[in-house]
């Protein structure tokens, strides 16, 4: 496909803006799924900038292309991982409220 | 500044309203399926980023594992659970505003960074490809420079696999 | 042969380590058997070694090295002057018929071997004691025998009595150790060494090599403090509370110990240092003052006491105070003569109580009587040692006691000769008082009287020996003999003269022989044959006040006690108020500030990993705000 230049400054605004959307949902929301999904917004958020920056710098290449991939690898495996728990713990408390999962209080 | 504007530029700043506009719904809206569904929208713009900047392979990754697995996964998981659950309206207790607060500074402090550094022109003339389709490069670059990095995140995928299959088993009362 | 004299003190500690081996369930007789025959080849060195030393003279130090303290050495060994060669025969003997007369005692005791391993090291440490030739080695061995003292006294350490007494007897005694050491290292620093002869050299000198206090001075400190030490370990006022205590422990001990050796070591140490005290008047003065108020104020309480043993101990706390005064008044010859007197008179009278107590299971005076037709050797030993205390003539105490009487008038003393002659009146009252109280009258207590029994011969022969020795032992420095003991001792000085030596004084003799046999006479007419006129619980009510003032014991203990304990509580008092509302508090207020701290920070542990996560994330905002703004991240 071909290459549009695009602003690099507008590719990086754009990431970061997703990223602090998924901080703050990940900051502040109540359903222990939402806060998974706020985490990959920010992974998402991360995976632009490292394609992005992978044109820029001293030697363009496909070295940011590739970290994207394995982002995505490991942010598979993550939401894998994290959604089990979570299933695993709403069988053991019948919530997936994020306070109600508070070990520490009284 | 209108100059600079061409085709790929408008299809840019579109997806990017698209994008945001689904992020800003995820954290507004109320009932868990809806957020999941605009999580989706969100991974399908990146996606379509991605392709816009010329990463057509991981756009396409992005594709398969994030808006396809990922959500679908997150789904199963709502369904799982109790899929009815409603975010409580929006207060403003201290933690909230703490939060907000360092979201917006965050961001603020950002894209005033991004906004205050020169950055180099995109060399429109360097072939990222080096002749070959995007896909092809990649390729290339993963089995000859990240051979060792990607059979060891192939492991981590196993053991994640693994791992997820026996913490979301069932127990059964005998095991103990 | 002197320089076999270190097989004196050896044998038994051999004898110690052979019981210490055999361990507690050591057969009586083993155990008596191992200790009699290592202390009577022990006396029988000692008096080889006597023999030798009489035809010698004083023998240097046998010293080996022991260590090196910057420049300066110290050594240990041993030394046979004709003083220490006179205390070996007569501690060596004493212990000996001990030893004898404890298997006999001490039969049945459930720990009577551990009791013989006691004795043993008390024999072992009072001989090193006498034959150290320094001042370290001989304070060494000196906290030995009040170890041994201690041990001993608290034998029955199940009688809270018993073990009362062995901490009293410890504790006060160790004030005057304290005094002892401190007067040593003085000494040690002043003149840099240890010895005898070269502390002796410098004191004689008068060359301290001390510049801040007079060298005068420091002589006079020096030997107060060494008196110190020897005023707590013979009992002398005011430190002598702790002897009459020291009675709960079993007899043979008091016999040996607490009258006989280790409460004469005091006065050895103040003979041995004697050229010391020598080089200083107010210390001599001192030593003859403090002797003739433990002299006459120990006879006065021993007037009234109810307990035979106590008697007795009150006893040897005036006769110690007689030594000391002989030694203050410079009649270095008739304290040591009066030492070894007095070591076998009193253990005799010892012994012959711990025969009575033995006999009749009392030791009330009031509980016993008649036991002439029951105890006949006993008492005729009694009388023997009783005769010799009181100063009858030939008995020993007769001319001991006579030469330090002699000696305190001759020198210008006529205020302590006064004293000693009233205490001497005392003495033989109260002595016949116990003599006539036990042997003779009607039995007060008819079923004690019934069963009483003379002891074995392991208990009748030392009493026979010491009875033969109190008899005879006074003609070693009679004119009869030629003052040879004061011959044989000054032999120890270059110039054979040390102190003063009184001339025979005829009037003064029949003087104190009269006052002797007025004491007994009295004591006869009170107890032997009252007249109803004359009971002594009439007597008693007469002389009302003073009777209990003697009684009491000049209320000694009760003054000690406001004096000592109520300070030591009032001082605990304030350090317990300093330490509950200065140090405590303190320690509080840290706590409080702690406390208050960690309220505030309660609120921020929620337990919720978003919080937390928040607080990350403003510190990742700062973070990156400071990267960029100091960091150089904007252009």
């Amino acid at each position: 496909m071909a290459y549009f230049p695009i602003p690099t400054g507008s590719l990086l605004a754009l990431g970061a803006i997703l990223f602090c959307i998924g901080l703050y949902g990940a900051l502040t929301k109540r359903n222990l799924i939402i806060v998974l999904v706020s985490v990959e917004l920010m992974l998402n958020a991360a995976n632009i900038n490292l394609v992005v920056f992978s044109r820029l710098g001293l030697n363009p290449g496909l070295n940011g292309q590739v970290f994207a991939l394995f982002t995505i690898t490991v942010a598979a495996a993550e939401i894998a991982v994290g959604l089990a728990l979570l299933l695993a713990v709403f069988r053991l408390r019948k919530t997936s409220d994020v306070n109600d999962l508070n070990e520490n209080k009284n | 500044m209108l100059a600079y504007l061409n085709g790929g530029m408008v299809v840019f700043y579109l997806l990017s309203v698209c994008i945001l506009a689904c992020a800003v719904l995820l954290i507004n809206l109320r009932k868990v399926i809806y957020m999941a569904l605009a999580l989706g929208g969100i991974f399908l713009g990146c996606a379509a980023v991605y392709f816009l900047v010329g990463a057509e392979f991981v756009g396409v990754a992005q594709l398969l594992v994030y808006a396809g697995a990922i959500t679908i996964l997150i789904m199963f998981a709502i369904m799982l659970t109790n899929h009815e659950a409603m975010e409580p309206a929006l207060r403003w207790t201290w933690r909230q505003v703490a939060a907000a607060a360092a979201a917006v500074l965050l961001c603020a402090v950002l894209l005033w960074t991004i906004r205050s550094t020169v950055w180099p022109p995109s060399p429109a003339d360097v072939d990222l490809n080096q002749g070959n389709s995007n896909p092809v490069a990649v390729g290339i670059m993963l089995f000859r420079d990240y051979a060792v990095p990607f059979e060891l995140v192939s492991l981590l995928l196993i053991v994640g696999l693994v791992g997820a299959v026996i913490l979301a088993r069932e127990r059964k009362e005998e095991d103990e | 042969m002197v320089a076999y004299a270190w097989l004196v003190p050896l044998l038994p500690l051999a004898a110690y380590v052979f019981l210490l081996v055999l361990g507690r369930r050591a057969p009586e007789g083993v155990a008596a058997g191992v200790s009699v025959v290592c202390s009577l080849a022990s006396f029988l060195v000692s008096a080889a070694v006597f023999r030798a030393a009489a035809s010698q003279g004083p023998v240097g130090p046998y010293l080996f090295h022991w260590l090196t303290l910057g420049s300066a050495s110290i050594s240990f060994g041993f030394e046979v002057t004709r003083l220490n060669a006179l205390m070996i025969l007569v501690v060596s003997l004493v212990s000996t018929l001990v030893l004898l007369y404890s298997a006999g005692y001490m039969h049945g005791d459930e720990r009577f071997p551990v009791f013989y391993q006691y004795l043993n090291l008390f024999v072992f440490s009072m001989l090193a004691l006498v034959l150290s030739p320094n001042l370290l080695q001989l304070y060494i061995f000196w906290e030995m025998v009040g170890l041994c003292s201690y041990l001993l006294v608290g034998f029955w350490y199940f009688k809270p009595e018993a073990a009362l007494a062995a901490k009293k007897s410890f504790i006060v005694t160790r004030i005057g150790d304290t005094g002892l050491l401190i007067g040593i290292v003085l000494l040690y620093w002043a003149s840099g060494s240890f010895d005898y002869s070269t502390v002796f050299a410098a004191a004689g000198a008068g060359q301290w090599s001390l510049g801040w206090v007079s060298g005068q001075e420091l002589t006079t400190l020096c030997a107060l403090l060494v008196f110190l030490g020897a005023v707590g370990k013979s009992a002398q006022f005011p430190l002598h509370v702790w002897l009459p205590d020291a009675m709960e422990g079993p007899t043979p001990v008091s016999a040996l110990i607490h009258a006989a050796t280790m409460v004469a070591a005091g006065v050895y140490l103040v003979a041995r240092c004697y050229p010391l005290f020598q080089a200083s008047p107010g210390a001599l003065a001192t030593v003859a003052w403090i002797g003739a108020i433990t002299a006459l104020l120990a006879a006065l309480i021993a007037l009234t006491q109810r307990d035979i043993k106590r008697v007795i101990a009150y006893s040897t706390v005036s006769q110690l105070g007689y030594m000391m005064l002989a030694l203050g008044v410079g009649a270095y010859a008739y304290g040591v003569f009066h030492l070894m007197t007095h070591a076998f008179f009193k253990a005799l009278l010892f012994l012959a109580a711990g025969s009575v107590i033995h006999a009749v299971d009392t030791q009330d005076l009031f509980e016993m009587g008649g036991l002439y037709r029951k105890l006949p050797l006993t008492a005729w030993t009694f009388l023997a040692g009783a005769l010799a205390l009181a100063g009858v003539v030939p008995f020993a105490g007769f001319w001991s006691k006579d030469d330090i009487l002699a000696a305190a008038l001759n020198t210008g003393h006529p205020v302590l000769w006064g004293m000693l002659l009233l205490a001497a009146f005392c003495t033989a009252f109260y002595i016949f008082r116990v003599y006539f109280l036990v042997f003779t009258g009607a039995p007060r207590q008819p079923e004690r009287w019934q069963h009483a029994h003379e002891g074995s011969w392991v208990m009748t022969l030392p009493l026979l020996v010491l009875a033969a020795m109190a008899t005879i032992a006074g003609f070693f420095n009679s004119p009869l003999n030629g003052d040879g003991l004061e011959h044989f001792l000054f032999a120890d000085s270059p110039q054979h003269q040390i102190g003063y030596t009184a001339p025979e004084n005829v009037p003064l003799m029949l003087l104190s022989l009269l006052v002797a046999l007025l004491g007994i006479g009295l004591a006869a007419a009170v107890y032997w044959r009252p007249r109803q006129s004359q009971r002594p619980e009439r007597w008693a009510r007469a002389w009302g006040p003073f009777y209990t003032l003697s009684y009491r014991k000049f209320y000694l203990d009760e003054v000690y006690y406001a004096a000592l304990v109520y300070t030591g509580k009032g001082i605990a008092a304030v350090v317990d108020w300093i330490d509950r509302y200065v140090i405590d508090a303190l320690v509080r207020v840290v706590g409080r500030l702690v406390y208050s701290v960690s309220v505030l920070l309660k609120f921020s542990q929620t337990g919720q990993v978003q919080a937390y996560s928040t607080v990350a994330a403003l510190g990742v905002l700062v973070l990156v705000a400071w990267a960029m703004l100091r960091a150089g991240g904007v252009h």
